[in-house]
This record gives structure tokens, sequence and C-alpha cells, in this order.
């Protein structure tokens, strides 16, 4: 019922759809139209803005939800594995991803009179639970990954990693492939604690004790997932479990959620407040948990109001517009010293982003005063000094520190924020146009392609509201212009278990059918995770893939010879960690093995041909893929790399 | 497998560089100080002790750099090609020979 209200209110749904969906989840025409009543009255409140009436529309919706819910626990009686997909419907689940496991045939028998809850089989459970991920990044619905005991959940580890980094709330099952009467007999697949292998990179991991807590576990690890800060969480049980007979209860996800969205410390908001009003030069650091609850347009009011510089460090969305004239363009190697201007602000203020340090210097430096707002807790304080700390879910710690800004603003702090507007806009102008120098590189029209021609090719190509799905590590993006407001979106990465994009772009493009769908990805990364063409294919989700290859990994290359200068690797040209080529991978061919069509790209020109072939492909509901050629270009790159001398012809003694 | 930012080292950058322009004593150089303020917001000498090739090369490589976030004038761009075409040339000795 939550995704309903959220889809309801972010107007992705109808009025007659969500009521509809209440109906379908149980409830009475009088109780659903109940809540679209009370919901009705949220969405005029949040349009109207005070936090104090939208927080009372909200609390009229819980009681309206809670009395139309208390039809929502369910007595039930069957099999654990039928047990499991009722919990999973009352959770509000519509798909599941899952690799083939046979003793979840239970569960298998039950889905055939449950087509509600539809099952998307992946042949790998990498791609898998990132195609899982994916989905729920984009359409903020839950959904659950599951696996054949310890041998598929050693696949997905990657990929529940990815999830632990990015704080995804992605809920991952697989069964214990030992029977309750014969467990630690060193079974066929057994290991002991499974569950404990996944412990560091889940928020929660849990086993059930009994088929009849078949329920709750599901229940608990998906409140787990879903309360922020968000995470993965993986649950377990017997194998047999899925077989027995139980009597239990099946609970509606309403009645478990907490709800929880915090509002910050009106105390520190005011310290906040005044410590932004004062500043010379304030700037504003943006990051994911901006986007995940949809208040972009609340951190550009806020920056609009101070004349604000606006930027960011590493994470998986654009969590600002890029053409706002108080954008200065993401921070380029790390950490804010690396900026280009404005180098003098004197206080800094992070709304949303989790900080990824790779390097020992802070990413804010000392000295400027420092005000945190973010959810996640457990990662403030720990590397930058916080002069204020603002524990918060972002989207109500905005409207908090809008009011107390505005209250503060006298007319002299509004023409010091005009003024410094002004400042910055020359600033974000003049970055603009020397940006758009990308164009004059020596190198623009050679072939193989550059990566930064092939990026401003797609850039000019994709649509308005296009969806980017970027893995493609070495390559940086420009031209796009992100716009999280209703214009083009990114999605990142931010854990970097390579082999995500694939799987992401697919599950990007089954929430959001109406939208373009544009995967880049290395070749590297590509090789990891390809079996998602396949899922792409079988469901006619039509993804342009666009592979950067330059048959190598270039990044570790660079890092490589940055690590060891004068060595002799660089002397001999001898690296046996990067070279992909010899024989080359045809990225096409292996999409072709898949169900997709795509080309090989060598000219600026082919390119621009082929990205029209993708569009029609595209249109006609199919997904399609472009291999192109890129240079590669560093240090130590030979024409034709060196490759180990590792061949077995010559041992070989018999033509076998 | 992540893009990893390198620390800023000026002055490691400063000796790399005066060592590799055969440890004359230097005039200034309007191209070396572009080089010094903008590559070393990010990069550390490593980045440039194994690079030796021509201006045009260099000079694709700042480009490269601006498509990574990299902000310089036009006068900029030509003054760091034509130092580091220069001083890093193809024939330039390596700064810090392999022990």
């Amino acid at each position: 019922m939550r995704e309903l209200v959220a889809r309801y209110l972010n107007h992705s749904l109808s009025r007659r759809g969500f009521v509809r969906g209440l109906t379908k989840a149980g409830l009475t025409a009088t109780a659903a139209q109940s809540v679209l009543g009370s919901v009705s009255s949220v969405s005029l409140a949040q349009d109207a803005a005070p936090a104090a009436a939208t927080s009372k529309a909200a609390a009229s919706v819980s009681a309206t939800v809670a009395n139309a819910s208390a039809a929502a626990v369910k007595p039930f009686q069957g099999t654990g594995g039928a047990a499991f997909a009722e919990q999973l419907i009352a959770c509000g689940v519509k798909y599941v991803f899952g690799n083939s496991a046979s003793e979840d045939a239970q569960f298998y028998e039950a889905l055939v009179d449950r087509p509600q809850l539809k099952y998307i089989l992946t042949p790998h459970e990498g791609p898998g639970a990132a195609m899982a991920a994916g989905y729920v990044k984009a359409s903020g619905e839950p959904t659950i990954v599951m696996q054949a005991a310890v041998v598929g959940m050693a696949n997905a580890i990657g990929q529940m990693f990815n999830a632990w980094k990015e704080q995804t709330p992605l809920v991952v099952y697989s069964y214990r492939t030992d029977q309750s009467r014969r467990a630690g007999r060193d079974g066929f697949e057994e290991v002991a604690n499974q569950e404990q292998i996944v412990q560091p990179i889940t928020k929660f991991t849990w086993l059930s004790r009994r088929p009849d807590m078949i329920p709750e576990t599901i229940r608990r690890a998906f409140k787990a997932a879903w309360t922020p800060p968000n995470g993965p969480a993986y649950i377990s049980w017997h194998s047999d479990y899925n077989d027995e007979r139980v009597r239990t209860e099946i609970i509606a996800q309403d009645q478990f959620d907490p709800r929880m969205r915090v509002r910050p410390n009106p105390d520190e908001i005011e310290r906040a407040a005044k410590l932004l009003v004062e500043a010379r030069m304030p700037l504003l650091i943006v990051g994911d948990e901006i986007y995940k609850a949809k208040a972009v347009a609340k951190a550009v009011k806020l920056a609009e109001m101070l004349g604000m510089p606006v930027t960011q460090v590493r994470q998986l969305y654009a969590n600002f517009p890029e053409s706002h004239p108080l954008w200065v363009g993401n921070v380029p190697a790390g950490t804010l010293r690396s900026q280009t201007w404005p180098k003098d602000a004197d206080v800094i203020i992070n709304v949303g982003n989790k900080f990824q340090h790779n390097s020992p210097a802070p990413i804010v430096p000392r000295g400027p005063k420092f005000i945190d707002m973010r959810i996640d807790f457990a990662s403030m304080g720990n590397v930058m000094l916080t002069e204020v700390p603002l524990v918060a879910d972002v989207g109500l710690g905005l409207d908090d520190l809008t009011v107390a800004v505005g209250q503060l603003m006298t007319p002299a702090l509004k023409q010091k924020a005009a003024e410094r507007a002004d400042e910055v806009r020359r600033f974000s102008e003049n970055a603009r146009k020397l940006r758009g120098q990308v164009v004059n590189s020596p190198d623009w029209d050679q072939s193989p392609l550059i990566a930064d021609r092939v990026t401003y090719e797609v850039a000019k190509f994709a649509d308005p509201d296009a969806i980017i799905v970027h893995e493609a590590g070495s390559v940086a993006l420009h031209s796009f212009d992100f716009n999280p407001i209703g214009g083009r979106e990114l999605f990142f990465y931010y854990g970097a278990h390579l082999g995500s994009g694939v799987g992401t772009a697919a599950g990007v493009k089954l929430a959001r059918p109406n939208q373009q769908v544009i995967c880049l990805v290395g070749d590297g990364s590509f090789v990891f995770g390809p079996t998602a063409l396949w899922n792409m294919a079988r469901l006619e989700l039509p993804v342009i893939t666009v592979v950067y290859n330059n048959h190598a990994y270039s990044g570790p290359h660079s890092r490589v010879v940055s690590n060891v200068p004068g060595g002799r690797m660089v002397q001999t040209g001898q690296f046996v960690h990067d070279y992909l080529g010899d024989p080359d991978m045809n990225m096409a061919d292996i999409a072709r093995g898949f169900g997709v069509k795509g080309e090989v790209v060598e000219t600026p020109a082919q390119l621009r041909e082929a990205l029209t072939r993708a569009r029609q492909h595209t249109v006609e509901g199919k997904p399609y893929l472009l291999d192109v050629q890129v240079a590669r270009k560093g240090v130590g790159w030979a024409d034709k790399p060196w490759t180990p001398p590792i061949r077995i012809a010559g041992l070989r003694q018999k033509k076998v | 497998m992540t893009v990893r930012p390198i620390v800023l080292g000026l002055a490691g950058a400063l000796a790399f560089l005066a060592t590799a322009s055969a440890q004359q004593p230097q005039a200034p150089n309007p191209g070396r100080e572009a080089v010094m303020s903008k590559c070393f917001q990010c990069h550390t000498d490593a980045m440039f002790r194994d690079a030796r090739q021509d201006r045009r090369s260099w000079e694709a490589a700042i480009y490269r750099m601006i498509g990574r976030g990299g902000l310089y004038t036009d006068e900029e761009i030509k003054l760091m090609a034509d130092y580091l075409g220069t001083e890093f040339g193809p024939n330039a000795k390596p700064a810090t020979p392999a022990k």
C-alpha cells in the first residue's frame, strides 16, 4: 500500500488506478475511497508545502490506513513455499528475480495461481541481482532476489556488495541446501552458517528457525532493508521448510513498516541557518539522499535563497540540475581541494552525500565550518569535523532549513545573496563555455574514436528525459546536462563490483518503460555481466547498450603506471594485467548470442548512423547494442600491446 | 577498479618538474606555471614521470582532462601543450630512471 500511496503522490498513478490498486490489495471499495480522500489531502498539503499541514494530513492517512488494514492480517495454511509467495505479495512485491533453484519447488508451484507475483528468470545471479537493484532504484518498489543455496548466493554477493555501498534496499533469499534433519553432514552444496558469509555487507541477516516463521522472517527483511538508511537484507531457511505445511499469518506491509521519516533537531536547524546566512561564501554539496527523497527542487530552492554554489562528490545519481546557474560542476578528483571554484568557501553544507573517501585527505578540508545533513547517521563525523549535524530525512530537513533561513533573511542579506548568485552565475557560464571546448581535441575525428567523442554523440542523441546507466569506469561523462527534475537522469555506480551496468539498465527499463534507457559500459565491465541482455530480449526491454570497447582495462593500466613510475613495466611495455585483445572480443556477436541485435562501430560517422538504427529498434520494442571501437590513451600503450607468451601449441604432443 | 583520486603533492611536483628540464636554474615559464596550477589540482607528479610524447599528444591529453571536468582557457591549453611538448617530448630523458 505504501508504494501505491507513493506513486499516487508522485502523480505516476491516477485516482482510478490508485483505487483499483487498493481494492486489488484487498480493501473494500468504501475503505479504498476513504484512503483516497486522506491521501488526496496529503497531496494538497504537499503542494501547499507547510510541513505541519503535511504531517497532519499524513497522520490522517496513517489512521485511515490503519483502520483499513485491520483486515490486513490473514491467517494462512499451506506449504512454506506458498506462505513465502503470499508474504511477498503482502509486502507489495510484483517482480521476483531468480535463478533456478530446485528446492524452491513449492514456491514455484505457488506462483502458478498467483499471477500478480511475476518471476523473472535471470541466467546468472550477479546480473540478475543488478537487474533487481536497478528496478528498485528506478521504481522505489520492493523486490526480492533468490538463488540456489550458497552456490547461487556466492554469485550474487558482488551485487549485494554494491547494494550495501549504494544503500539499495534489496532483499536476497537463498535456502540452505541441507534439510533440517540432515544438516551438518557435508551434504551437496552445503556450507556451515552460510548467512554469515554476507553479514558484513547486509543490514540484516536471518535464518528462519521454523517453517511457520518464514513470513515473519520475510517481513523483518523488508522492514530492515526499507527503513532508512536503506541497505540489503539476506534471509535463509532449511530447504525442506518450503515443502512443509504451515499455519501462520500473512501480514500486509503497512502493518510493520515504521514509516521512518526523521525531522532534524530544531536547535541544530537554527544554528545551521545562522551559519549559512552569515557565510561569506557558503557551498552546497549534494548527494543521493536528495534523489531518493525526491527533494531536488527543495535543494534548488535553498541554494537559490542563499545564492549558494552547488557541487557534488561521486554519487550514483545527478542530484542537482547541471544547467542551473548555481551548479559549478562535479568535484573532479574526490576532494574539494581539486575544485576550481570556489576555493574560499567558509561554510560548507552537505545534503545527503555519503562521501566516498578514496584518499587519506578529507573530502571537506579542515577550516570551513561544516554542516552535515543526512539520514545516514553512522557515517557522519567519521572523517570531517562536523559543526552542525542534522540527522534527518533530507526532504524534511531541507523544508525546515529553508523555513529557518527564510526567517533570518533581512533585505541586506538578500542583497548579499543576490550579489553572490551573480558571481556564481558568471563562473558557471564561463565554466560551461570552457567545458564545451572538449570538441576541439585534435583527436576529435579519429578512428578508433576517443571516448569523449562517443560520449558527446550519445549525449546529442539521447532523449531530453533519457536515463543514462553508466558503468564505463574510466569514462567521465560530459555534455548530458543531467536534470533530475524531469530531464535526463543518471544511474552511476558507487560500489564498483563490476558487471552491474547491463543488469541495472534492464531493471531500470522494467521500472520506467516510457523513458529511453541508454546503458554506457566499458568492455571490461560488460563482459562481467552480459547475461541480462537475454532478459532484455525476452522481456522486450528496448535498452540501447553502448560498449566503449578499447579492448583493455584502461583504469587499472593508468593506475599501475602511476603506482610504479619509471618501472620495468613502462620500460619494456610488458603489462600483464590490462590488455583484453589478441583476440579481440566482439561484443555485437556476444549480444547476438543472447538474442540482441547490434553492430561494431569504428568511426564517428558510423556511430551517428548506428544510433539512428538503435532508435529504430527500440521504437519497435527491441534492445540494441553498439560495440564502439575506442582508442587506448595514456602512458605505455603500444599499437599492438604485448601479451604474456603463454601458448600451449608448442607443448601439445597429440592433436586432440 | 574504482577511479582513484590522487593526493595532491605540490612539493614533489615542483621538485620533479625541476628535474625534468636538466636541472638548470629555471626562468619563469608560464607553461610550467599553468601545469603547476591546473594539473596538480588532481594529479601528482607520478602522472608525468613516464609520459613522453609530442606536443599534439599532450594537447589531446589536456582536452581529455576537459572531458573530466578540467577548466582551461585557450591560452592556458596552448601554454601547457607547448611546455609539456618541449619538456616531456618523445626524446626527453626519463626523470626517474628505474632502479
